[in-house]
């Protein structure tokens, strides 16, 4: 039953899809708007094949149809409710279905948002754009990651369950969903590069129009990451959150090229330069989602999060060149049409400040990039097996975050065109003395270490150059000068320096040890006294689980445990964490007493990561700002309407 | 185009965009060629004197205490796996290695065989004991299995076809998928 209406509601997807490219390739063709109306209409269909396909999953999960292969592989009748519903995500066909369900809903939101302009061939050719990309991807379903191909031969009685990592923590139900919000919905600002580049209305007018799309994605690849970085450190007890995992790389390069690109637009908004430049983030951030997806589907990186191998690699590798060359194709055929009206007055400058932020975001994107292809690219050239680990990439992005860090502080004070020197002091001096107190808090806290205390104070001098802004706009505006672009932004900034301090101090000073205590033992590690109890074995439906129990400083009891689940070989385990301003007192069960051999002694990991919950709390920080960034603010002026823009079609268009 | 464009610079500057643009191109179709060509991690193999040869013999003690001759199983594919209990990939691999062994182990056309690799046989019979190994495991005290094979590091495997000869060496961890896959592939060369 599923399995029909699944692959019938891929089907239609697909069908609808290409529907909806060939009747509004039509209406733009002959300008007739009649065709284009009745393309946008497509994408309603499209929307309800993904919601039936997902419906048709989610119910196979539930009901546990073990004729499909994807539930015969990820099902399991022992499996809880919520990790039963979440398996749809955690293999590979089930994760292209969830892409297509995302993309199918941005879609519809886009159409009914622009259903006013149906007529402009700038929304007719975005919205091609976006049935092209949800054609490719329910033609993977439709073909090689048919997530309702049944298995073969017998049906099972049961089946394995999702990856054991994939089902012991909730976070599994929101970090992947989110990071998808993230990744798709730069489907859209991508589709309105190209209609722009392909229509020649490369004025301002769509960047406003996509702006907050782009902010909405941004924010939610944001969180995504973030949940995923959290995720890492709740399930996977090795007590780190970025291991600078290909995987994890994939999604943090678009991120990068997103974050230059929120800043750059703001100098094509205000003085109408940087055009190609800005193109070319956008179409840099879709084509580098796609290329993310390759890494991770086609099994040509090792990585923990690799899903497994398919045969979907290379077409997946074609969509990303057919979306580099038409990139390129474009933005070189419209390159005339792309000059600045104007140029960069003075370095010292707001659009200066923001030029610079943008080399240091791609250098950055570029050295994490290099970084996670660098083993290919080696091996293809002279067959040697590299690995490329944190080291590179701490060494070789710290000098970068650093500088970022420093703009950060600097930017927001500075004026658009030219600063004088004067002005800046003014400006600055608040955020320098904050910088200083902070370094002399940490100095006679105790700390030492060059590049921690350089972290601390150039988070100390962004974070007071964000308070200051913030503070001085709600003097002026009250409660609407926390929202809006510039005054969001200072509060995602906020979020950022949390994050950054919290990751120089996890790195700086945290300390791990494995102790082997026998039961009433206690041992010490950096301040913090823990005791180990005793352990329990609890028999739970899915799993066997091991815990320790451990008493933390004398007060509660945390619970470490190891956990072995049917069909998987490897015990899982899973850390108990103590939260606390200060730090984390991170515990993991190594191994736990052997009844067979009579041996009582518990081996203990004992991590204390300082500073973890600042960065959690860094992360939604920044998921704030993005919303109240996204949030109408004062609208001083209009958007500018640059000379470029071809004046007789945007009289027609603007509502 | 309303836009007041200066002549002069005009042609220069839309030949500097087609050549970065070009530039661009050709290095992404590099790119992209590259990533094409790319075998999967786990099919990738390395390089050995041994392939194509006899395999080295592998005569020793099983952790039960049972004799194990890799000669005596001529007519299967035989997987011989170096692994160490201290070594993480190992770890990482060993739920392949239960899934093909597993696969075979109706057909009985393919098994494994381990090889313990620099490490104290109490630690091993406890992983044999833990994580259910269902293959003959068996140890290497002088390290001279090792030795013959040309092992550096675990984990290391070698694939023995059914006439006795080495297949492929993968270095790494393996995949139940990607074995399989050589597998099909010796059989079609006629091995």
């Amino acid at each position: 039953m599923s399995a029909v209406l699944g692959s019938g509601a891929v089907v239609l997807g697909l069908v609808a899809s290409l529907l909806g490219i060939v009747t509004i390739g039509f209406g733009l063709r002959r300008r007739d708007t009649r065709l284009l109306s009745a393309g946008r209409t497509y994408a309603w269909v499209v929307l309800a094949a993904a919601l039936m396909a997902t419906g048709a999953m989610e119910l196979a999960l539930l009901r546990h149809d073990f004729t499909l292969k994807y539930v015969a592989d990820n099902g399991s009748r022992s499996t809880p409710l919520l990790f039963t519903t979440t398996g749809m995500w955690s293999a590979l066909e089930g994760s292209i279905l969830l892409w297509a369900l995302v993309l199918s809903g941005y879609l519809t939101v886009m159409v009914r948002h622009f259903r006013d302009r149906v007529a402009d061939p700038l929304v007719g050719w975005a919205t091609l754009t976006v049935f092209v990309v949800s054609a490719f991807f329910f033609g993977l379903m439709a073909g090689p990651a048919n997530p309702f191909r049944l298995v073969s031969g017998a049906t099972p009685s049961d089946g394995p369950g999702p990856n054991p990592l994939l089902q012991n923590h909730p976070l599994v139900a929101f970090h992947p969903p989110l990071l998808y919000l993230g990744y798709v919905g730069f489907t859209i600002p991508f589709a309105f590069a190209v209609a722009a580049l392909v229509t020649g209305r490369l004025g301002e007018g769509w960047l406003v129009e996509t702006r907050r799309w782009t902010l909405f994605a941004w924010g939610f690849l944001t969180l995504g990451i973030v949940l995923g970085a959290w995720w890492s450190y709740e399930v996977l007890g090795w007590g780190g959150y970025w291991a600078w995992d290909p995987v994890e790389n994939a999604s943090f390069i678009p991120w990068l090229t997103a974050t230059a690109y929120v800043h750059s637009v703001m100098v094509q908004e205000r003085r109408g330069m940087l055009r190609i430049w800005n193109l070319s983030l956008l179409l840099a951030t879709f084509s580098l989602t796609i290329l993310g997806t390759f890494l991770t589907r086609s099994g040509v990186l090792d990585s923990v999060h690799a899903f497994t191998e398919s045969t979907i690699g290379p077409l997946i590798l074609g969509f990303f060149g057919l979306i580099v060359a038409v990139s390129i194709v474009l933005i070189g055929w419209r390159a005339d049409r792309l000059r600045s009206p104007g140029t960069i007055d003075s370095p010292a400058s707001r659009e200066g400040a923001f030029l610079a932020n943008n080399v240091l975001f791609a250098a950055f994107a570029f050295i994490v990039l290099l970084g996670t292809v660098f083993p290919l690219l080696a091996e293809a050239i002279n067959g040697d097996r590299i690995s490329v680990g944190g080291p590179y990439f701490n060494r070789m992005t710290g000098p970068v975050g650093f500088t970022l860090l420093f703009l950060m502080a600097i930017a927001p004070a500075l004026p658009w065109r030219k600063a004088s020197g004067e002005l800046l002091s003014k400006r600055l001096i608040w955020p320098a003395w904050s910088a200083a107190g902070v370094v002399a808090l940490c100095a006679l806290a105790g700390l030492r270490g060059f590049v921690p205390l350089l972290a601390f104070a150039l988070g100390g001098f962004a974070g007071g150059a964000a308070v200051r802004q913030l503070v001085l706009s709600a003097r002026r505006q009250g409660w609407r000068g926390l929202v809006g672009r510039a005054n969001g932004g200072m509060i995602v900034h906020l979020g950022v320096v949390l994050v950054a301090v919290a990751f120089a101090a996890s790195h700086a000073y945290a300390h791990s040890k494995e102790f082997t205590l026998r039961p009433g033992q206690s041992a010490e590690l950096a301040g913090h006294h823990v005791t180990y109890l005793d352990t329990r074995t609890e028999q739970q439906r899915n799993k066997t689980s091991i815990s320790a129990r451990v008493r933390v400083d004398g007060g509660k009891v945390y619970a470490p445990a190891l956990q072995r689940f049917p069909f998987a070989t490897q015990a899982i385990g899973s850390p108990s964490v103590k939260t606390g301003w200060r730090d984390d007192v991170y515990l993991t069960l190594v191994s736990a007493p052997d009844a067979t051999t009579g041996e009582t002694t518990a081996v203990i990991g004992v991590l204390i990561q300082p500073m973890m919950m600042w960065l959690w709390l860094g992360g939604g920080l920044m998921g704030v700002g993005t919303f109240l960034a996204a949030w109408p603010g004062r609208r001083r002026r209009l958007p500018t309407a640059p000379a470029s823009e071809p004046v007789q079609e945007l009289a027609g268009v603007r509502s | 185009m309303t836009s007041p464009i200066d002549a002069r610079d005009l042609p220069t500057r839309r030949r500097t965009g087609v050549w970065v643009a070009v530039v661009i191109a050709t290095v992404m179709v590099a790119f992209v060629a590259v990533l094409a060509t790319r075998p999967s991690a786990a099919d990738r193999q390395a390089e050995s004197p041994l392939l194509g040869r006899p395999a080295p013999a592998l005569i020793g003690t099983a952790v039960d205490g049972s004799k194990v001759d890799v000669s005596s199983l001529r007519g299967k594919f035989v997987l011989v796996n170096f692994f160490a209990t201290w070594c993480v990939p190992c770890l990482q691999e060993h739920p392949e290695l239960v899934r093909f062994a597993q696969r075979h182990q109706a057909s009985g056309d393919a098994t494994v065989v381990g090889v313990v690799f620099n490490d104290s046989m109490s630690s091993v019979r406890k992983y044999v004991s833990d994580k259910g190994v269902i293959w003959p495991v068996v140890s290497d005290p002088g390290g001279n299995i090792a030795f013959d094979y040309g092992v550096r590091g675990p984990p290391e495997s070698f694939l023995i076809d059914r006439a006795g000869n080495v297949v492929s060496k993968i270095i790494g961890t393996v995949r139940a998928d990607a074995l399989d896959r050589l597998i099909s592939q010796a059989k079609a060369r006629g091995l």
